[in-house]
This record gives structure tokens, C-alpha cells and sequence, in this order.
């Protein structure tokens, strides 16, 4: 196991950010820790980082129990943060340097991986550029870069595409793919379900501090939500789908002026609803978006 | 507190060294603004006030402020960059939080805010005496002494200054510690007047204040009296230092660390 996490807690004075979490990251895997904002998942990776420490319960990573004094732990990992910290004062070549010189990295095999990590990045015809002359996708990826300059055991992604373009987020997801395919374990939080859905064997879901499931993205779908979701919108009533669909197994959920259908024989309940001439019917897949939602509702709940 | 200390290792040089590699684009600037403010003093108080009062303990006006400037410069500039410029690396730059990723320690990173202030210090120290020998006012050949002398004062104001900063909630707060502290310490250490033409009240708060006891070594440098004095000067620099040091080792960590 690459990381064992176990009844941990983080708490900010009177506030429970962590509210007893166990989990564990095999070797090699990528982990996705979903949750509404706040829900705790920055405080979790902070934990892991060792970088922030635990109020109380366990945190192993690499073996080691993480804490403030577990420079080894930091040593072999990789670390992509929610707010960009990159060094304003310095350019992209010496933002690289100076950070291969926390981590002891010898001066010649620095230059060699800096040369390589900005390439597959591609930064390489910007290594002379300020940071602020970067766009933000520029950014993103020179933290990435920043994190794999120790060659860790271990990425952690703090929402790596929050705020990026489409075109953007896929190139991401494209080198993170690949750095996986290369063995690297990796841990990411997220906004984005089609993020988690492409990069993870496993997610997390958490709310308020505490997980509310575990497991793969898509046997999720199939057992919370199912194959397929049937939306109707501009509904007249619950009671009238329901009346609709009287004698089929379903499974119905209303949120402001949507009733989902999830759960069901789809080509029988398809049939039901074009024949009581219900409109503005929408049949699609069911994602792990709805099992968030599912999960976390569907409302404000910060 | 000795855990503060035994955090401390060599990787403290390393976050000196992001601010020198930083620091590089703004060599010129500051050096022209580290010479212009010495000529300031040396031609505005010293030639312009110093006609009209004439020697003072036996000396010309100007030879008898000197060595006060140049230890006063060591005392703003690291003053300076252990509130204002930390205060920006810290809240604004972040850049205190990439470096708590690294195997860098909490206390390296204050430690090494620390040493790159007392670098800045001695660099105005340093540009303080160059002008003070171009007026001829600088040749006892005790001014060979001097780093110590930069090293005790930029220690102390540094780590004074880092204690404030852990204090601090914003820039604000800063004013009040260079209004209130800071400058009132330039008026009342001697350097500009003899103590002991003080009212004995105020001769007794300005042994409180440290720069007293910089501004006395370093005009003992300065005119080559060298004696015991001399040395309760510099433990009088560097034992509060210390003890500011390990304080602000320890008040630091927790503003950091959360
Ligand atoms: N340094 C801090 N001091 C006090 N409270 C904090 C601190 N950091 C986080 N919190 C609180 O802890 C809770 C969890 O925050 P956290 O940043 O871990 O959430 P998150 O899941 O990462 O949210 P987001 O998706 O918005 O990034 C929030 O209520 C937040 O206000
Ligand atoms: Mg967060």
C-alpha cells in the first residue's frame, strides 16, 4: 500500500474539516477524492503531504507515518496544490532549478530532468519566460512539471484542471494518462465526474468531513444509478410519472423542476412516457455525476 | 524550543538561495537606492547641520555620526526585508507554501528569511563604509572587523522582525512597528548625539535600545579604541538575537503551519 489512512481526523480550531476517514491507495493506482467544496479534501491531502498535521487517527504514506518531521515522505512525492504557488520572482528555468535544490537533486541530472519534464509538458520554448507572462493552462502544467522534478513514488493532485479550457483539461488528462501508464500512483481531487470517470481505478466520495462511499467509478454507476437516466422536465406532478409507470420497478428522484428515473427497464419505461405524452424527455447514460448527486444532493449544502 | 533548533540544517541555505537567485534581477535598483540615502545623510546632516554645530566629543560633526550609519543601514534594511518582503513571499507569493512541500523544514524557511535579511544588511553595511571611505572618513584599520559587527545587528533586527511579522495581520502593522520602534531607535542611540548630553531619563531607556550598543562598537571600529567594551557591544547584539531567533523559529511555524 502506498498510502493507509486510517480514522483520521483534522479539525481547525472548533471546526471538523476530517471526520474520521479510513482508506488505503495501492500501488500504481489512481484515487479520486470527489466532494462538494469544503467537504475536506484538501485537508486530507495536506495531511498526506505532511505538510499540515493530523488532530488525530493515522496517515501512512510510503510506509511512514506522516507528520511535520517526515521530510522522507515529501522527499518521494510530488505535490500539485489548489492555489498556484509557483515562484513569482523567478522565471520558468529558475522556478525548476531552485526546486531541484530543496530536494538535493545534483545539479547535472536537475538540468537533465528539468529539459524533460518541460518538454513533455510543453514548456520547453518558455523555460526563459515570468510566471505571469504564463496562461493558466501554462501554469497548471508547470506545476506538474514542479511536482515530478524528485521523480516521486507518488503524485497528488489537488483539482490539477479547475478553471482550465476543455481543449486544456484533455491535454492534461492525456499526460497524467500517461504518467499512470508509466506506474506512477497518483492521488487527485476533483470537481470535474468525467475527470474522475477517465483517470481513476477508484473513487472517493466524501461530504462534511466523512466518506459517504468507496469504490470503482463505473461498478458505482451501475449499482447506485444504472445503466441509463431518464429525465423529464417541465413535469406536472410527481404523482402523474408515477401513476405512468404504475407495476414497473424503478427508482425516482425530483429536484427543482427535473424528476430523474434511474434504475429500470429503460425500453419499458421509454414506452410509458412518450405514451402519456409527457415532453421534454431526456434519455441519456447515467455517469458518476449522478451517483455524486445522488450521494451528496442535489441542492446547496455547504 | 530546542526542537525548533535541531530542525534547523542545511537546507536553510537553499531558501537563502532562492532569494539571492531572486534578488538578482533587483541588484541595481537597490544599489543605486543603497547609495543615494548614505550620500542623503553624509551630505544633508553631516556637511549641511555639522557647519553649524561644529565638533562634537572633539571631533567633526560628520566623523562623529559615521559610524552610527553604518550600522543604522544594517538595521533598516534587514528590518525591511524581514517584515515588508517576507511578509509578500509569505501571504502574497505563497512562496513559503511550495517550499513546506519540499524536504524543506518550517523552521529552514524562517531560518533562511532570516539569513537573507542579515545578507541584505550587510550588503547595506557593506555600500555604508565603501561611501564613508570615499569621504576619507573611514581608514582605522579595525574596520577589517566590521562583518561581525553586520552579522550581530542583521542577526538581532532580522529575527526581531520576524517575530513582528508572525504578529502581524497585515501591512499595517508594519507602520507601527518602524514609527514606533524602529525609527525612534535611529534618534535616541547615540548616533547622532553623545548619550550622556541626554536627560538621564532618556540616556537610561536608550540602553534598552539595541542599536546603542551597534552604534558603540561601531564607532569603536571606526576610531580604532578597541576594549572590553567592545565585547559586551556584541553579546549585548547577540544574546537577545539568539533569543529572538529560537522565538521566532517557534511563532513562525505555527503562522505557517496549519
Ligand atoms: N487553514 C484553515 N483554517 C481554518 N479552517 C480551514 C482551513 N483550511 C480549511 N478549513 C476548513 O475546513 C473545511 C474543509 O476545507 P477543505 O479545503 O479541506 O475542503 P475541500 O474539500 O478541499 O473544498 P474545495 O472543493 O472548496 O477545495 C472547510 O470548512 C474549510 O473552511
Ligand atoms: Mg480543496
Amino acid at each position: 500500500m502506498i498510502i493507509e489512512v486510517d480514522n483520521l481526523v483534522k479539525k481547525f480550531g472548533d471546526l471538523t474539516a476530517v471526520d474520521g476517514i479510513s482508506f488505503s491507495v495501492e500501488r500504481g493506482t489512481c484515487v479520486g477524492l470527489l466532494g462538494p467544496n469544503g467537504a475536506g479534501k484538501s485537508s486530507t491531502v495536506r495531511v498526506l503531504q505532511c505538510i499540515s498535521p493530523a488532530t488525530s487517527g493515522s496517515a501512512r504514506v510510503l510506509g511512514i507515518e506522516a507528520s511535520l518531521a517526515a521530510r522522507q515522505i515529501r522527499a518521494r512525492i510530488g505535490v500539485v496544490p489548489q492555489d498556484n504557488d509557483l515562484d513569482g520572482d523567478l522565471s520558468v528555468w529558475d522556478n525548476m532549478t531552485v526546486f531541484a535544490r530543496f530536494f538535493d537533486i545534483p545539479r547535472k541530472i536537475a538540468r537533465e530532468r528539468i529539459e524533460a519534464q518541460l518538454s513533455f509538458m510543453g514548456l520547453a520554448d518558455r523555460r526563459k519566460s515570468r510566471i505571469d507572462e504564463l496562461s493558466g493552462g501554462m501554469r497548471r502544467r508547470l506545476l506538474i512539471a514542479r511536482a515530478l522534478i524528485n521523480d516521486p513514488m507518488l503524485l497528488i493532485l489537488d483539482e490539477p484542471t479547475t478553471g482550465l479550457d476543455p481543449q486544456m483539461r484533455h491535454v492534461i488528462w492525456q499526460q497524467l494518462r500517461g504518467l499512470k501508464g508509466r506506474g506512477l500512483t497518483m492521488v487527485l481531487t476533483t470537481h470535474y465526474m468525467e475527470e474522475a470517470q477517465q483517470l481513476c481505478d477508484s473513487v472517493i466520495i466524501m461530504d462534511k468531513g466523512r466518506i459517504l462511499r468507496i469504490g470503482e467509478p463505473l461498478a458505482l454507476v451501475k449499482e447506485l444509478v444504472g445503466d441509463e437516466v431518464i429525465e423529464v422536465r417541465n413535469h406536472v406532478n410527481a404523482a402523474e410519472i408515477e401513476r405512468a409507470l404504475g407495476g414497473l420497478e424503478y427508482g425516482m428522484e425530483t429536484f427543482g423542476d427535473t424528476v430523474y428515473i434511474t434504475h429500470m427497464d429503460v425500453a419499458a419505461v421509454m414506452a410509458r412516457v412518450t405514451a402519456s405524452q409527457m415532453h421534454a424527455i431526456l434519455r441519456r447514460p447515467a455517469t458518476l455525476e449522478d451517483v455524486f448527486l445522488k450521494l451528496t444532493g442535489r441542492g446547496l449544502n455547504e | 524550543m530546542n526542537n525548533s533548533l535541531a530542525s534547523v540544517g542545511y537546507r536553510t541555505y537553499y531558501v537563502w538561495l532562492r532569494n539571492a537567485v531572486s534578488y538578482r534581477r533587483f541588484i541595481l535598483p537597490t544599489f543605486i537606492a543603497s547609495i543615494g540615502e548614505p550620500l542623503l545623510y553624509l551630505v544633508a546632516i553631516g556637511i549641511g547641520l555639522g557647519s553649524y554645530l561644529g565638533a562634537i566629543d572633539g571631533m567633526p560633526y560628520l566623523t562623529f555620526i559615521a559610524p552610527g550609519l553604518v550600522v543604522s543601514a544594517v538595521m533598516f534594511t534587514s528590518a525591511f526585508e524581514c517584515t515588508y518582503s517576507s511578509m509578500v513571499r509569505m501571504t502574497i507569493e505563497k512562496v513559503y507554501n511550495a517550499q513546506l512541500a519540499t524536504p524543506v523544514s518550517a523552521e529552514e524557511i524562517v531560518a533562511g528569511e532570516i539569513l537573507w535579511g542579515m545578507t541584505r544588511g550587510a550588503v547595506s553595511g557593506i555600500i555604508m563604509l565603501i561611501m564613508l571611505a570615499i569621504f576619507g572618513l573611514a581608514h582605522s584599520p579595525w574596520i577589517a572587523a566590521y562583518p561581525i559587527l553586520w552579522i550581530a545587528v542583521g542577526f538581532l533586527f532580522s529575527s526581531l522582525s520576524m517575530v513582528i511579522t508572525s504578529f502581524a495581520r497585515n501591512f499595517d502593522f508594519f507602520t507601527y512597528y518602524f514609527q514606533l520602534f524602529i525609527s525612534p531607535m535611529f534618534f535616541f542611540s547615540g548616533i547622532f548625539f553623545p548619550l550622556d548630553r541626554f536627560p538621564p531619563a532618556v540616556k537610561t531607556i536608550s540602553l534598552f535600545l539595541p542599536l546603542t550598543y551597534a552604534v558603540d562598537a561601531s564607532r569603536a571600529l571606526m576610531q580604532g579604541n578597541m576594549g572590553w567594551q567592545l565585547m559586551i557591544d556584541t553579546l549585548a547584539l547577540l544574546i537577545p538575537g539568539f533569543i529572538l531567533f529560537v522565538y521566532a523559529l517557534h511563532r513562525m511555524k505555527k503562522r505557517i503551519i496549519k
